[in-house]
């Protein structure tokens, strides 16, 4: 089977910075990674490919830095790397975003999984993965901890809100990964790294993969940002005196306020 | 060799930090430092090649290595002192070993013994220092003696001790200086030699992760193929030729530890409040202990840069170079290390917090591979030769070009660095009038503050580059405030100390005080204050509470 | 739009292909039918290049015919006979917050249920402010699945062209909301915490960066203008016991085929017990003032009559007072409740570290000084030892 992992780079979040006075985000300096829940579909692929001898493609869509995180899927063991980037792309929203990605696996050729993490830690939206299947009509299994392969079959342990599913699909099917709780994060070797160099690895702008102009960018986003501001500051606490009954009625009526115990 | 591009560099850094975040946190440093304790199973695993294979960096490819650059190799010390000092040395003490093969050794050693390290994973020592031989090798006393069959040498038995060998007692694989009939030569030899043993791992101020041994050679018996370069008395020069580039390392050892602790103190001084507000307001506070230590140190990160890139480029040598490097960045790691502590108080001065190890254990870097004051030599040695090749020149020339950078861009403090360079040079041609380096006091002087006014020229000409280098945290306008406090501070020390330095030893000095340009260097210091205000401001927007 | 030309030859290799069936072979011609979601499948397929899908140009839509706030009603996972399935209370929390967008557009606010079976559900989301419930009863509904459920909702905007469509921001409804503006090409904006009217747009408001920076988000030029809310967040009306909703029963050919992923096995687990630290939603914290182990011990009743996890300073731990898994702070675990409530922690540096992310701190401190309360919400100068008694005695009797 052939597998495609779309994975993006991310401003580390731990190290995001806020200029006080515009609101804007200062990314010089910070830090940038792989998006942590695309790592792990990463890793889900590879071990299916080490399992079952599959094809892994990494596919990425941003500047030429995050070429980085494709060729770290290159040296974490992919057979070929992608990276979508030109000026076309620039303010793409999650729609746009999955419209060009949805032409990159066409180019790409036959694919029987893609795999995405469940949403990137930047945008927290998860809208990018379902696009993207929705787009190459492929069905789709979100928040999947596990994937397994068996012959044609495909089969899933995936979240459902309060429990979990196993579910069965057959190819083409898109997945999007959570992380497993005793999921460890897998790092390059220094010589893997260096050996990633000697994979095949492409550039592809818009018209390679004959994405139309008017579906991409700030222009072909439906979604635009109005505004961004930093959450609003925590004000000094507010300060209460009174020991035993006083107290705690206080406590209880703060607890209520903030809706933590009924009325 | 070249180094490699910026996004490869960076994965493999990105795996060592990964590395250490899962497998070595501070609770088990605290541990092994506690216990003065060598971590063998951790630099086993941070060798070994589908792991990481930190090691390989210093490998040609052909030889099953990925053949790391200076700049590369740069980067990876500074992120090793990160994380812990005395397991860096351990890195760094392979990287050495391995050194007079890559320089010196002949196609068939290289073959063999670069092939086995790459493979095996061999933990390497550097076998130099003596009882009585330390940056001065003249007085080596381990020698090599022909063992001759057949009327052909067929080896050597070498006899005699080394002290403070950093892997001393662990490692697979030594390079031994000894005293060989030719002149000193390398001579490789493995641990499990008749005759060969390690004494008892050093009981350290600092460093303790990391093993130091004396070595015990008693007539030990190695075959003549393990003479590298195959050519007695190479060995000096074979040891010379690669003291520019290990010195970089060390020089990022001292970078790295030293950023680290400043970058703990920044991220403190943000949550601690003190009289109505957090440390990181107080200009009492990041005036002293924050700002110029970390200023310091960017100077000292342009300077191994721009060393590291020459030597890249393919410049030999540059021993003057990787000097000032480590001079720079050593003395200002440990004074950052030790404000550091301060800047935490309490705290600061307990194990709870890494600082206080920190400042242990980057004390080493300014000792081994040279020690400040043979640094000091160094410097001055190199630099007062170009002064009087050039006839006094060689500072008014490069004060010349940063005029020129300063014409460009005159937000880079290039003009201070100017003033600065003009003093040096006004300072050492009185010296040189006035026979004033017969004073050793005048020379070692003389050698730090080369130290500082290059590093400012290098800092400023740097921050006026268009580009910056991949390792600026800081934005434009906040590193071209570093780079003018930096070429300030450098400016007015040259001045008045040099100024110092010549009244204290000679009868008179008349016209140095107009010729080191007092006024003008008085007159650059305005904006200081604001300068300093935005740059503790940018620290802690880069560094923010945790 | 989805065209076949004059070039169709009929060979019908789009017809299997087709994953909504959406395709007939009419007069050796192919046709599409309700059920396409212009998924493109076909236009790769076929030989010919016959199929064309044609993209309106955003700015060229005419979104004058667009009105009423839709709300995606969420029913529990399972039910049976005996104990039907429940609506989710975001559901309620959405209609809460789409009744007053509604009134401010001066439109209808209507709830859109999918279900095999309907019980009486029309009730609740009528008291809780919809006006009308499109409501499709079909067996093909008995869970919920990825391609049937856009499908449906799919062809249910494109009949009544709603205004604005809000989703909870559950696995379901981000399962399912991206799938629809996918195919509809119109914008989505994820996990919102706020919405509001904005010169007759729906301003939706959500943090990113993990929270280090909010967004106010705008789909001028596609509708519906769609959302997932954020659970717990809406504050929820009152029900209006009495006031139902019009049902309108739209009809949806589903087929069988058209479920491409199968449910093999399915586990709800009810059980919140054993919650760990890190994923604690509140959390009861004492340190060194708690003076002993056994008072100490007062805050794990505390902690379990709220349903939240016990934690513990550096030194209360040193002290023996509780485990070190339970160690809030830099050397210990780093944690985000919604609500953490201190008692007797001055709040070291190396504490506060691990806690300040928290949504709601509530400290208690006898030192009006201690620095906890510089990133307290709410600071309470007093004694926990006569506090925490009252109040475990307060919550025992509130239950």
């Amino acid at each position: 089977m052939n597998i495609v992992v779309c994975v993006k780079q991310v401003p580390d979040s731990t190290e995001v910075k806020i200029n006080p006075e515009t609101g804007h985000l200062i990314r010089a300096g910070v830090p940038s990674i792989i998006n942590p829940y695309d790592h792990f579909a990463l890793q889900s692929a590879l071990e299916l490919k080490k399992k079952h001898n599959f094809r892994v493609t990494v596919v990425s869509m941003g500047p030429p830095q995050a070429k980085s995180v494709v060729q770290m899927g290159m040296a974490l063991g992919a057979d070929e790397g992608i990276l979508l980037s030109d000026m076309a792309f620039a303010g793409s929203d999650t729609w746009s975003t999955s419209y060009a990605l949805a032409k990159a696996v066409k180019k790409i050729g036959k694919t029987d999984m893609i795999f995405c993490g469940m949403q990137a830690i930047d945008g927290d939206t998860a809208q990018t993965g379902p696009g993207v299947a929705q787009q190459l009509g492929m069905p789709q299994v979100t928040f999947c901890e596990h994937v397994d392969v068996d012959g044609r079959r495909i089969i899933a342990r995936k979240l459902i809100d309060g429990g979990h599913e196993i579910v069965e699909a057959r190819p083409p099917v898109l997945l999007t990964m959570i992380m497993h709780k005793d999921y460890v994060p897998r790092y390059p070797s220094f010589l893997a790294v260096n050996a990633s160099l000697k994979k095949p690895f492409h550039t592809w702008s818009a018209s390679d993969i004959g994405a139309e102009a008017q579906f991409l960018g700030l222009k072909g986003s439906p979604t635009q940002v109005d505004k961004i501001y930093p959450p609003p500051q925590r004000e000094k606490a507010a300060m209460f005196s009174g020991s035993g009954q006083e107290g705690m009625a206080k406590i209880l009526q703060i607890m209520k306020s903030e809706h933590f115990l009924d009325e | 060799m070249a180094s490699m591009d910026t996004i490869s560099r960076n994965l493999m850094l990105d795996s060592l930090r990964e590395y250490a975040k899962r497998r070595i946190p501070f609770d088990l440093i605290r541990e092994l430092d506690e216990k003065n304790e060598f971590p063998t199973e951790i630099l086993k695993e941070m060798y070994d090649r589908d792991t990481l294979g930190v090691h390989l960096l210093m490998i040609p490819e052909e030889y099953g290595g990925v053949s790391g650059g200076t700049f590369d190799i740069y980067r990876i010390c500074e992120a090793l002192a990160r994380i812990d000092l005395g397991i860096a040395t351990g890195v760094f003490a392979t990287f050495l070993g391995t050194d007079p093969l890559n320089v010196g050794g002949t196609e068939e050693q290289k073959e063999k013994w670069l092939k086995r390290i790459a493979s095996e994973n061999l933990l390497v020592a550097y076998g130099a220092t003596e009882p009585d031989a330390g940056s001065d090798l003249v007085n080596l006393r381990t020698r090599a003696e022909h063992v001759v069959k057949n009327g052909k040498i067929a080896g050597y038995r070498i006899t005699g001790n080394k002290q403070w060998i950093s892997n001393g007692g662990v490692a697979d694989m030594h390079t031994i200086l000894a005293l060989a009939p030719g002149g000193p030569s390398w001579f490789i030899v493995e641990k499990h030699m008749e005759g060969f043993s390690a004494n008892k791992h050093e009981d350290k101020h600092g460093i303790r992760l990391s093993n130091t041994a004396g070595l015990s050679l008693d007539n030990v018996y190695v075959p003549a193929e393990n003479l590298i370069g195959m050519e007695e008395g190479k060995g000096l020069l074979q040891a010379q030729a690669v003291f520019g580039y290990t010195r970089v390392m060390v020089a990022a050892f001292g970078l790295g530890a030293g950023a680290e602790a400043m970058e703990h103190a920044i991220r403190y001084s943000q949550q601690r409040i003190q009289g109505g507000g957090p440390l990181s307001e107080k200009q009492g506070y990041t005036h002293k202990l924050i700002v110029p230590n970390y200023v310091r140190l960017e100077g000292a990160r342009s300077y191994i840069e721009y060393t590291a890139l020459r030597l890249d480029s393919g410049e030999h040598g540059l021993q003057t170079e990787g000097a000032i490097a480590k001079y720079g960045a050593s003395e200002w790691g440990n004074k950052a290390a030790d404000d550091a502590i301060q800047a935490l108080g309490g705290y600061g001065y307990t194990k709870d917090f890494p600082v206080e190890k920190i400042k242990r254990d980057i004390k080493i870097t300014c000792i081994y591979e040279g020690t400040s004051e043979v640094l000091e030599m160094t410097i001055y040695r190199g630099r007062w030769q170009e002064h009087l090749k050039s006839r006094g020149r060689y500072y008014l020339d490069m004060a010349d070009r940063l005029d020129e950078v300063h014409a460009k861009e005159p937000k880079a403090g290039a003009h201070a660095a100017a003033l600065g360079l003009r003093a040096l040079a006004a300072v050492l041609e009185e010296c040189r009038v006035q026979k004033l380096t017969r004073h050793q006091h005048v020379t070692f002087t003389l050698g730090r503050l080369i130290c500082a006014a290059e590093t400012a020229a290098v800092f400023s000409t740097a921050a006026a580059a268009q580009k910056y280098s991949e390792t600026v945290r800081f934005d434009r306008e906040g590193w071209q405030a570093m780079a003018r406090v930096f070429a300030r501070e450098a400016a007015l020390k040259t001045a008045l100390e040099g100024l110092a330095l010549v009244l204290g030893s000679a009868d008179a000095a008349v016209n140095l005080s107009d010729a080191v340009n007092m006024e003008a260097i008085q007159a650059e210091q305005k904006g200081m204050i604001a300068d300093m205000d935005l740059v503790a401001q940018k620290l802690k927007q880069t560094f923010k509470a945790k | 739009m989805i065209e076949v030309s004059n070039k169709c030859i009929g060979c019908n290799k789009c017809v299997p292909v087709c994953p909504f069936t959406a395709i007939n072979m009419v007069d050796k011609k192919a046709v599409m039918n309700e059920a396409c979601t212009l998924c493109g499948v076909c236009v790769q397929i076929c030989p010919v290049q016959a199929i064309t899908i044609t993209r309106e140009e955003a700015s060229a839509r005419d979104l004058s015919g667009y009105r009423g706030v839709w709300v995606y009603v969420e029913l529990s996972e399972t039910g049976d006979k005996a104990h039907p399935k429940k609506t989710k209370q975001v559901t309620f929390e959405l209609l809460s917050a789409g009744r007053r967008l509604a009134d401010e557009l001066g439109e209808d606010l209507c709830a859109v249920l999918l279900t095999d079976k309907n019980h009486n559900y029309e009730k609740e989301l009528g008291a809780y402010g919809a006006d009308k419930v499109y409501m499709v009863e079909h067996d093909e509904l008995f869970e919920y699945n990825t391609d049937i459920f856009s499908t449906v909702i799919v062809s249910l905007v494109t009949r009544h062209k709603p205004s604005i469509m809000l989703y909870g921001a559950t696995i379901q409804g981000r399962d399912l909301a991206p799938r629809v503006a996918s195919t509809l090409y119109v914008g989505l904006t994820a996990d919102c915490t706020a919405l509001a009217i904005k010169d007759g747009l729906l301003l939706q408001s959500r943090p990113a960066f993990g929270g280090n920076i909010m967004a106010d988000i705008l789909a001028p030029r596609s509708r519906p203008q769609m959302s997932t809310v954020r659970p717990n967040v809406m504050k929820m009306n009152e029900p209006v016991l009495g006031r139902s909703a019009l049902v309108v029963r739209e009809a949806a050919k589903l087929d069988k085929s058209l479920r491409r992923v199968k449910v093999l096995e399915r586990k709800i687990s009810h059980d919140q017990g054993g919650v760990k630290i890190e994923n604690a939603g509140i959390i009861v914290s004492g340190g060194r003032g708690m003076k002993t182990r056994e008072k100490f011990k007062q805050l794990e009743e505390l902690s379990k009559l709220l349903g939240g996890v016990v934690g513990a300073s550096r030194a209360a731990v040193d002290l023996g007072f509780k485990e070190k898994a339970h160690q809030v702070g830099q050397s210990g675990t780093t944690v985000s409740p919604k609500l953490y409530l201190s008692f007797g922690i001055s709040g070291a540096v190396q504490h506060i570290v691990g806690m300040k992310a928290s949504d709601v701190i509530v400290a208690v401190n006898k030192d009006a000084s201690a620095p906890i309360f510089n990133v307290a919400k709410y600071g309470i100068v007093g004694d926990v030892h006569e506090i925490v008694p009252k109040l475990i005695e307060a919550l025992k009797k509130a239950k």
